[in-house]
């Protein structure tokens, strides 16, 4: 067995077998916009340098929960298409989120803070995966872990009701996932991966329409793939089983 | 190019404090001692409070503003990246409750100087004639106590000091046109038009917005890097920090920068008597003032009003209304997000671009009062992604594979009128901040006539996106803006302030932002607030020392001062135009 199935990783539509690893996942091969930074201003220069370079220790989960919310966030975000040295660190992040209690400036009424729904986030999660299959999360096969965490996401847990009656289960999903989109597409790898062109002061974009690159981007090479047989994130559906959800996090003032 | 011609950009360690790419601050500034009774103490150096500042200082009064946040320098704290630019938000800890309750932070609310105009997409649209009479005109909401007319001589002057770019004629409103030529089109504004013009809808194109064109003074031009809501590098994007602020340091203003205002003092006299505040070291500290001007918008205002409650004033100052922090609004903001075949790269170009103005109005026909506009918008990747978690419910591999389509998404967006509400308020929570100060409490729930708009005002942007070309359309429900909360009036009984934002209840304490507006249609309010603080400077300005002193108000309208405009202002721009 490849290690993608055992992994219940992607598959590749053109061959039917799964995809291979890659440096770069998506559909701008050989685009780096770390080959731009000589272009940058200095002070993003460093910002983006450091995520990328200093990845911040743990402090605020205990080894326990880091390696469960490590486990966790490779079901939000799976990243088995890419290479073991290309991987986007995430619980690194959100840890230091946590650690420096660094706020988005709102919480929830009905909401314990970041911190505690963390927390009790991952025990409902560990309960989840008891209740459903007698395991540790840990232990599942990649597609039961995502089906434990596509019990909150549809808003219908089958266990830890006295955490849920501490925290809304949805509001607990959008944390979790927008902590976990944060992290991951704030990286240059991420920036490849979708042909965004990143950092641009001082020198700015020229060619504003039709969607053309930049002389120094590149153009899209689509390749053919499709989530793993089975799987319950490649099926788009309402978080909480609800098409409308009353006040998503805020999203960088969109306008 | 490989390299940069020169080599890396790199910030000398020499540079001195930088607004914008060009424009150098020239230092030291003006410093005051707490024990000096200075003219003016402001509390907030942000859209109003920058105006205010400049003008105020331009007049020969001593000011000094203090403002929670930092003063950006925005060649060194400034970022060209997306999550790098939390910091431009105000990120202290707020409850947001209610049916349906508002996220704020990056969402709505701005911190350090410049306030919420460093990280506001830009769109500078006046508000409608009939804005100021919805009460008059469809039984709903409230009356201002001024009129378009009074207004009008202000946005002419806002829009020539910011300076604002739009097409040379705005046919909504009262129709008008703008100092600085349109801008080009990128992805989004292209599919507004594509989509508007298909169904016989017509748009106004590169503007307004308060970004330049054409450089000016020592500001230059936008170099379309689609970056406006972290905060504008290049100094193209106008802020109060760039544009007033400048002016209001040569004018010996004073600003004092990580300074939290916990309380405003009132004197035996009834009178305040000054701001106590925590500096930067959180030392507990005292600001004497003859006269006092909120300007901290819709959440820190009311909130630093309920929290300076004392004997006489038991529910807040000058909260004998009991109005204090209700009517609190939003605009309906949901964002249509359209996959179209082709590419769109939509994080070039300034996210605020296009925009229709064709459904502001009341129309009988559709069953509800007010209406709603359409706008351009441009997320960039982690907005994009936090809102496909919302609108298709998208996590895992479907989130993923969904992202990689990034550059084949457009986006435009609703911004529709939500009506002043009773039960849409801003309290005290039982929690504090870390200094102790009790945190906002915000309830938001949505009536009747904001679901039927938004209901409408989504299905038609949706149709306007279908139109446009796009193979699938998805929406995230989500609130824009935030006015209200003291607003203003002329009866003393229903409002917080008079028309020129003096509370009725303290002769020398003023409330100047956002939080004062009685409604807000479906325009940005941006412009608004700082045209109200242009005309509420003039209004100090003509009353001289009698704010200071008398208690008696004088209620006429003083004519409008062209010549307290910061310097550049005049002579620029198109001159097609008056």
């Amino acid at each position: 067995m490849s290690r993608s199935e055992r992994d219940g990783g992607p598959i590749d539509l053109k061959t039917g077998k799964p995809l291979q690893a890659r440096t770069q996942p998506g559909y701008y091969p050989k685009f780096k916009t770390m080959s731009q930074k000589a272009f940058w201003d200095e002070a993003t220069r460093k910002v983006v340098l450091e995520r990328v370079e200093q990845i911040p220790p743990i402090r605020f989960f205990n080894p326990e929960e880091a390696t469960l919310m490590a486990a966790v966030c490779e079901r939000i975000l799976p990243q088995s298409d890419r290479d073991e040295s290309h991987k986007i660190p995430i619980v690194n992040a959100i840890d230091e989120r946590l650690h420096k209690d660094r706020l988005d400036g709102y919480r929830y009424e009905h909401m314990p803070s970041d911190q505690e729904a963390h927390r009790l986030g991952l025990k409902a999660i560990e309960e989840i995966a008891q209740h459903i299959y007698g395991k540790s999360f840990l232990n599942l096969s990649p597609l039961e872990q995502e089906s434990v965490l596509a019990t909150i996401h549809d808003g219908q847990p089958p266990a830890a009701h006295a955490i849920w009656e501490k925290m809304p289960v949805s509001r607990f999903w959008l944390l979790l996932v927008s902590d976990v989109v944060g992290t991951y597409y704030a990286h240059p790898y991420a920036w490849d991966e979708i042909g965004f062109g990143g950092p641009a002061y001082p020198r700015g974009y020229m060619r504003l329409e039709g969607g053309e690159p930049e002389p120094w981007e590149v153009h899209e090479k689509r390749y053919e793939w499709a989530a793993p047989e089975g799987s319950p994130s490649a099926k788009y559906t309402h978080v909480g089983g609800s098409p409308e959800h009353k006040g998503s996090p805020g999203q960088g003032g969109t306008h | 190019m490989k390299e940069p011609l020169f080599g890396e950009f790199e910030t000398s360690p020499h540079e001195p404090h930088m607004l914008g790419a060009m424009q150098r601050l020239e230092f030291p500034m003006r410093r005051y001692r707490n024990e000096e009774q200075v003219d003016y103490c402001l509390v907030g150096v942000g859209s109003a409070g920058g105006v205010l500042l400049q003008r105020l200082s331009r007049a020969g009064f001593s000011v000094v503003g203090l403002e929670a946040g930092p003063f950006w320098d925005t060649e060194r704290d400034w970022v060209s990246d997306e999550a790098g630019s939390h910091q431009l938000y105000w990120n202290d800890l707020r409850i947001t409750g209610g049916k349906d309750p508002l996220a704020l932070g990056a969402n709505n609310s701005g911190r350090g100087v410049g306030g919420g105009s460093v990280h506001w997409a830009g769109f500078t649209p006046r508000f409608h004639p009939s804005d100021f009479r919805v009460y008059s005109e469809d039984g709903v909401g409230a009356d201002w106590p001024i009129c378009y007319e009074d207004l009008k001589p202000y946005y002419e002057l806002l829009e020539r000091e910011i300076p604002v770019s739009g097409p040379p004629y705005f046919p909504w409103g009262h129709p008008h046109g703008y100092p600085y030529g349109p801008h080009p089109m990128g992805g989004c504004g292209d599919i507004l038009i594509k989509g508007c013009t298909k169904l016989g809808i017509g748009v106004s194109i590169g503007g307004p917005v308060a970004i330049l064109a054409g450089s000016h003074g020592e500001r230059p031009h936008c170099i379309y890097r689609g970056f406006c809501i972290q905060g504008c590098k290049v100094g193209a994007k106008q802020s109060t920090l760039i544009s007033h602020v400048p002016d209001a340091i040569e004018h010996h203003a004073e600003i004092r920068d990580h300074s939290m205002a916990s309380r405003i003092n009132l004197g035996k006299d009834g009178r305040v008597t000054g701001v106590t505040y925590f500096d930067s070291q959180g030392r507990e500290k005292q600001q004497r003032a003859k006269a006092v001007i909120v300007c901290g918008y819709a959440i820190e205002s009311p909130r630093l009003l309920l929290n300076s409650a004392c004997p006489g004033h038991e529910h807040g100052l000058a909260n004998s209304s009991g109005t204090l922090g209700h009517y609190l609004m939003a605009q309906g903001g949901n964002v249509v997000l359209g996959r179209f075949k082709e590419l769109v790269r939509m994080y070039k170009a300034p996210p605020a671009h296009a925009m229709t103005e064709e459904f502001y109005e009341t129309d009988p026909k559709r069953g509800f009062a007010r209406g709603f506009a359409i706008q351009t918008v441009g997320p960039l990747p982690i907005a994009f992604a936090r809102q496909m978690m919302v609108a298709k419910g998208a996590w895992g591999w479907g989130m993923r594979q969904l992202m990689m389509d990034y550059n084949h998404w457009g986006a435009i967006a609703l911004l529709s009128e939500i009506l002043p509400w009773d039960d849409n308020r801003v309290e005290l929570s039982a929690e504090r901040d870390h200094r102790g100060i009790p945190v906002a409490k915000v309830t938001f729930n949505l009536h009747d006539n904001d679901k039927k708009v938004i209901e409408f005002g989504k299905n038609k942007v949706m149709e306007v996106m279908y139109a446009a070309g796009a193979e699938e359309v998805v929406q995230e429900a989500r609130y824009a803006h935030l006015v209200g909360g003291a607003r203003m009036g002329n009866d003393p009984r229903t409002s917080i302030v008079d028309k020129f934002g003096r509370t009725h209840d303290v002769s020398n304490l003023f409330v100047c932002d956002g939080s004062i507006l009685p409604t807000q249609g479906s325009a940005n309010p941006g412009l608004t607030i700082q045209a109200l603080a242009a005309r509420t400077a003039d209004y100090l300005i003509s009353q001289g020392t009698a704010i200071f002193s008398k208690s008696t108000r004088d209620m006429e309208t003083p004519s409008i001062r062209y010549d307290m405009s910061p310097p550049d202002t005049w002579g620029k721009g198109v001159p097609r135009l008056k």
